[in-house]
């Protein structure tokens, strides 16, 4: 016990503990000083609350030890290039470390604690609307200062954002893990960095989770002003939690870009990388350019509330729409950050379980490309209600049908690519293939809802809700399973049951399947969305309890993954060597993977994907003379 | 010209480049005040933007033949100029997204500012990019004491820039009546606008100074050569963009559209 | 060779039988509900081509993936790798450029669809709409009438003006399949023709607070004959109404108050006014106090001065209103008994 509160997780929640009541504590005395109020409903008032939340995350990056290199740098004081861990085991885990793998697992722990959060306010909230009439989010009820209808809007906000952070997390874990490996480098091009990333998303997540404490803020994950210009003071940590996490996705992007350009082995080209690599390029030049924007929109809200400054305020002068331009300029491509990962893990794994090439690799390969470029143009068809101009939604509508295209060359590639295979469907494959399905009834739900005049019938229903759960499964959740399962004897040495993980997939996927089209079609029917309550004589009583039925056994799926994952790390049966036989760099070396990768370097000596083509070989390792690494 | 000079050069290249920047913004005013084209304060501020990118902020830097031996120092700074760049590109973001807000609420419609005090902060800010390259060159022929003396008048031009917006524009401003609000119903988004643009400018103005003392410090430690300077080079560049920045700002909110 | 032919054939089977059973579903000819608007024919065309677009869509990739699985799974003991061949760029451009060409045409398709639901009568009847937490009020310049219900007569354009007063709302009606947002600081405009007599809810679809879920009005559409009498009696309950209780009723529909109290016990985000008058209530700070002018006077200038037990913290917004405008609901609300 003494040595988790001595670790870098403990250090830094204390840390900003103390931070967020120095901030509080500087503002209420300035305040004081001023003549102005000091306390609130919540004790301090909203400024004070702002910057002791601020305050907060950099005492805690501060306080946890995530900075102290940088600071050191500044004073002129040289370090050491690499830090060797100084622990072993769990605490390894919980403390600050430069190396790559540690922190793709920090971040993938971190994201999976997040799914689970997230997954336990739907529950919560799927229980109420299981049946129509509030039982127990009544208005009668009281908690953290909100009714049941304001509890239910802050939770239904929170399972949107913090899955959101999870996806973030999770697909930053992946990258960090999977690309050094695959390039042959030894770690990221930024280590600090990287750690740095992965931290702050953890005092970012107190922050979210904080809201719901400070009366909460019931405006949906998007925030909309004028109304989270009136929300409790509990949106202004949901936007500062948002910013943090947001930092988090930037920093990482950066980093990954500067490693894939600058630490590739020798004789990889472009188009000699694995396919995951193109995949992780494209994701993170969005997250590194677009995630601004998110910030910047929240940024000028918080101003709104704490100065006046009336840019969404229309009695100023403001104007409320362009808050929805300045968050889907990021919010739409930001899906693509959460999709394209997932789509490059089916297509990296699919050769290995098909045993054939990767079809039209460079055709893949740009197609991650097109879809970050196309993904860029896109944003408005959120806003095709709004009220903007109404000429300028056409181009979006063709714009959004676009990125239908590079998504078609994936899909029909992915067929191909298992076309005449050797198909074997260990757990791993059960993911990508299951990802494929759903992705695909993700993606075609998409094209009605690009139709302007369809859309205005399904937009804020349950049939975008069906919707977007189908693309963040399909591209996400599924290929994340899938890396998870396929990467874990590569981390640790030992496989994932797998009995477990087939009743995980077959107890997940026609959950799911029910849950989706459940959806989908009561949105058909006028089921609105992020309400708490629905009208009986609708005739949506017994669907909705066939949906939070689905709710349930997707949850119960996951708890058996997590007990899975965790259980096999001490006592899953031994996997040392390439177990799937593939033929990317990292299933060379032995498994675990040894601390600074690659004791030998190896250079390119042919394509990622030739499977069946005999005598072909990938990577050749230098033998231990030649060897330059230190 | 070529990229590798000599000391002197390098020297007589940084004022030439000082020399028509200064001459553009002199021309934009001029345009600014006599017939309002847009479309022309929009192209010459394309041309000062990419004459700091290329020659004071040397991007070409970026596609610079490396050395094979990734544990070289030249390949890592390669790597850092990266991802420094990186950085500004994803920096950028957060100022377009101001200048769209600015569009967005304004439209043609400028705030009412003091035109002589904005010539003037933007021509102390010029300046100040004038001696960051003079200071920077000095340090790649390795000389520091050269390299501190015009790092301190950078920072003086900096720190002014710094005071004459945030001190004496924005007090002029509110009397103008410009006003971010605290409550005052009477405010609108020009004050918003006006006070979100500046601030943020203002913020990474201030960031920058810091970034400056770090490598003058660590100059007068002598722990910066000809050959090993990365801190300067990014302190240098992270000043420039600064500068970047309010080469778009300035027309934006001063020059550009009429008073209301 | 043989594959190709059996996976065509499979493909095309299953693309009649998926659009078929979505149409049993009842969601491919028609979205549900019942069409009863001109606009939702439009709309519901469209839809139908993106369902015939996604049937076939799914068949072309399912299809294949299913027969793959079970033609190439490997069988056990064979141990070879699978058939080398890593692309074929004819194939690729094949299936770049073909579902180009069915992203215009739906884009067209789409446009035409979107011309044909905002095509302007010039005989449009306007009527304006306000929407505020938590209710819709409907106000009929022309006839001097305001209502917490819209009537609308069918095989008519109208043109609903909607301002907002507070945050944004949407304005639906399922059975119109249009929706429009309803921003503060700007007008916006939904046009909409009726096809189909009957009694419609209009829902909030924009979240706007705590009572999102339970901000709907009615929406009836009526025959001309039935609209024009409801008119005409509404008229004449206005003209009525000069007494102050008459008054203060036409001041809760214009200030939307109904879409939080109800005047006959239901209890909703607020009170209930059944009674209100003269009783002695319980508030939040544990006091009690008799609802008399005062306190009725306090509610609506200053909600949060007073709330009440079971409904705090309080989603009212105050309401400035005259003494007179104030005593006029009083009156109005002293007749609920």
């Amino acid at each position: 016990m003494k040595r988790f509160f001595s670790t870098a997780l403990a250090r830094g929640l204390a840390w900003q503990l103390i931070g967020t009541l120095v901030g509080a504590g500087l503002v209420t005395g300035l305040r004081a000083l001023m003549g102005l109020s000091i306390t609130d409903k919540f004790f301090f008032t909203e400024p004070a609350w702002v910057l002791g939340a601020f305050f907060g995350v950099l005492f805690f990056l501060a306080g946890n030890g995530s900075v102290t290199d940088w600071f050191k740098w500044a004073r002129g004081i040289d370090t050491p290039e690499h830090h060797a861990d100084h622990y072993s085991g769990w605490e390894k885990y919980l403390n600050v470390s430069l190396d790559h793998k540690v922190i793709g697992i920090q971040y993938t722990v971190t994201a999976l604690a997040l799914i689970s959060i997230g997954g336990l306010f739907a529950l919560i909230f799927r229980t109420e609307l299981a049946q129509s009439q509030l039982q127990f989010l009544t208005v009668d009820m009281k908690l953290f200062g909100q009714n049941g209808p304001q509890l239910y809007n802050t939770l239904m906000s929170l399972h949107g954002m913090i899955m959101i952070v999870s996806i973030l997390l999770g697909v930053a874990g992946i990258m960090n893990y999977v690309v050094p490996l695959m390039l042959g480098a030894q770690d990221m091009a930024f280590p600090r960095l990287n750690a740095f990333s992965f931290w702050i998303a953890v005092p970012a997540a107190v922050l979210l989770l904080m809201s719901l404490v400070l009366g909460g803020f019931g405006t949906g994950w998007t925030g909309y002003p004028p109304l989270s210009a009136r929300a409790p003071v509990g949106v202004q940590m949901f936007f500062l939690g948002v910013i943090s996490a947001g930092w988090s996705s930037i920093l990482g992007a950066l980093n990954v870009i500067a490693t894939v350009i600058r630490m590739r082995a020798k004789g990889m080209t472009a188009f000699r990388m694995p396919i995951f690599v193109w995949a992780a390029v494209a994701t993170s030049i969005i997250a590194l350019t677009a995630t601004q924007l998110i910030g910047l929109s929240f940024q000028l809200v918080m101003f709104q509330r704490l100065f006046g400054m009336g840019f969404f305020d229309p009695a100023k002068g403001g104007n409320p729409v362009l808050f929805q331009h300045l968050f889907w300029f990021y919010s739409h491509p930001a899906v693509y950050v959460f999709i394209l990962p997932g789509l490059g893990v089916i297509s990296e794994l699919l050769p290995v379980f098909a045993r054939k090439p990767l079809f039209g690799y460079r055709w893949i390969a740009m197609s991650s490309m097109g879809i970050a470029l196309v993904g860029f143009l896109v944003w408005a068809h959120h806003m095709f209600t709004s009220g903007m101009n109404e000429y300028l939604r056409v181009p979006f509508m063709y714009s959004t049908l676009l990125v239908a295209i590079p998504t078609g060359v994936k899909f029909f590639s992915w067929v191909a690519t298992i076309w005449k295979g050797k198909l074997t469907y260990p757990t791993p494959m059960l993911f990508v293939l299951g990802g494929i399905v759903v992705f695909l009834l993700g993606g075609l739900t998409g094209p009605p809802n690009a139709a302007i005049s369809v859309d205005l019938h399904l937009h804020d229903t349950y049939f975008i809700v069906g919707h977007f759960h189908d693309t963040i499964f399909g591209g996400f959740v599924f290929p994340f399973f899938a890396a998870l399962y396929y990467w874990f004897p590569k981390a640790t040495g030992r496989r994932m049951n797998e009995t477990l993980g087939k009743i995980h997939f077959w107890l997940m996927t026609p959950s799911f399947f029910v849950l989706t089209f459940g959806m989908m079609q009561i949105g058909l029917l006028g089921m609105r969305r992020r309400i708490v309550d629905y009208d009986p004589a609708l005739g949506f009583d017994s669907t909705h309890l066939v949906l939070t039925i689905a709710g349930y056994l997707i949850g119960l799926s996951v708890l058996i993954f997590i007990y899975n994952f965790f259980n096999s790390i001490k006592n899953g049966e031994k996997a040392e060597g390439n177990v799937w036989n593939s033929r990317s760099p990292e299933w060379q070396v032995p498994s675990p993977m040894p601390v600074h990768n690659y004791d030998q370097p190896f250079e390119v000596v042919g394509e990622p994907y030739d499977y069946g083509l005999p005598g072909s070989k990938y990577v050749e390792f230098s033998s231990p003379a030649k060897s330059k690494h230190k | 010209m070529s990229h590798t000079q000599d000391k002197s050069a390098a020297l007589r290249q940084g004022v030439l480049i000082f020399v028509y920047l200064a001459a553009l913004t002199a021309l934009e005013y001029f345009v600014a005040v006599t017939f309002k084209a847009v479309s022309i304060l929009v192209i010459v501020a394309m041309i000062k933007a990419a004459l700091v990118m290329y020659y004071y902020m040397h991007i070409y830097k970026l596609n610079a033949e490396s050395e094979d031996d990734e544990h070289s120092y030249e390949y890592k700074t390669g790597t850092n100029r990266l991802g420094l760049w990186l950085f500004l590109l994803s920096d950028s973001f957060v100022f377009a997204g101001l200048m769209t807000t600015r569009i967005n609420l304004l439209g043609l419609t400028r705030p009412p500012l003091n035109q002589l005090l904005g010539l003037a902060v933007t021509a102390v800010l010029l300046l100040s990019s004038f001696f960051m390259n003079r200071g920077e060159t000095a340090m790649a022929h390795g000389d520091k004491k050269s390299f501190m003396n015009n790092t301190l008048v950078t920072f003086v031009l900096g720190l002014g820039f710094l005071l004459g917006v945030v001190l004496v524009e924005w007090r002029l401003a509110a009397e103008e009546g410009l006003i971010a609000s605290f409550g005052n119903p009477a405010a609108g988004p020009m004050g918003a606008v006006f006070y979100m643009m500046t601030g943020m400018h203002a913020l990474h103005v201030f960031t920058g100074l810091i970034f400056l003392f770090v490598v003058w410090n660590n100059a007068r430690k002598d722990l910066y050569s000809a050959e090993k300077h990365w801190g300067v080079e990014a302190a240098t560049v992270y000043w420039h963009f600064v500068d970047l920045v309010w080469i778009f700002f300035y027309p934006a909110l001063y020059l550009i559209g009429r008073l209301v | 060779m043989r594959h190709f032919v059996i996976v065509g054939i499979l493909v095309i089977v299953m693309a009649i039988l998926t659009y078929v059973g979505l149409d049993v579903a009842g969601v491919a000819t028609q979205m549900h509900p019942i069409q009863a608007s001109l606009q939702s024919v439009s709309i519901d065309w469209m839809w139908n081509w993106e369902i015939i677009a996604i049937a076939f869509l799914f068949a072309l990739i399912i299809v294949p993936m299913a027969y793959s699985m079970i033609v190439f799974r490997r069988k056990k003991g064979d141990t070879s790798e699978g058939e080398h061949f890593e692309g074929n760029t004819p194939l690729e451009i094949v299936w770049t450029v073909l579902p180009l060409f069915a992203v215009l045409v739906l884009g067209y398709m789409g446009a035409y669809s979107l011309g044909e639901i905002r095509r302007v009568d010039p005989n449009a009847i306007t009527i304006k709409v306000k929407a505020q937490q938590f209710a819709w009020t409907f106000e009929y310049p022309e006839y001097g009438i305001v209502s917490n219900e819209l009537h609308l007569p069918v095989d008519q354009q109208v043109v609903l003006k909607m301002e907002s007063s507070d945050v944004i709302h949407s304005f639906w009606v399922p059975e119109f399949r249009v929706k429009q947002d309803v921003v503060p600081g700007r007008v916006t405009e939904y046009r909409i023709t009726p096809i189909l007599v009957g009694a419609y809810k209009v829902r909030c679809a924009e979240l706007c607070g705590a009572s999102h879920a339970y901000m709907e009005n009615g929406v009836i559409v009526d025959t001309k004959a039935d609209y024009d009498a409801w008119i005409a009696e509404q008229q004449a309950i206005a003209a009525a109404n000069q007494t102050p209780e008459g008054q203060g009723k036409l001041l809760t529909v214009k200030n939307g108050c109904l879409g939080c109290h109800s005047i006959d016990g239901t209890k909703m985000t607020g009170p209930t006014w059944l009674g209100l008058f003269g009783s002695t209530v319980e508030l939040a700070d544990g006091t009690s106090v008799l609802a008399d002018e005062a306190f009725i006077s306090e509610s609506i200038l200053d909600p949060k001065a007073g709330e009440v037990a079971g409904f705090s913290p309080t989603t009212m917004p105050p309401y400035t209103l005259t003494e007179a405008e104030i005593a006029n609901i009083i009156a109005y609300i002293k007749t609920l008994k």
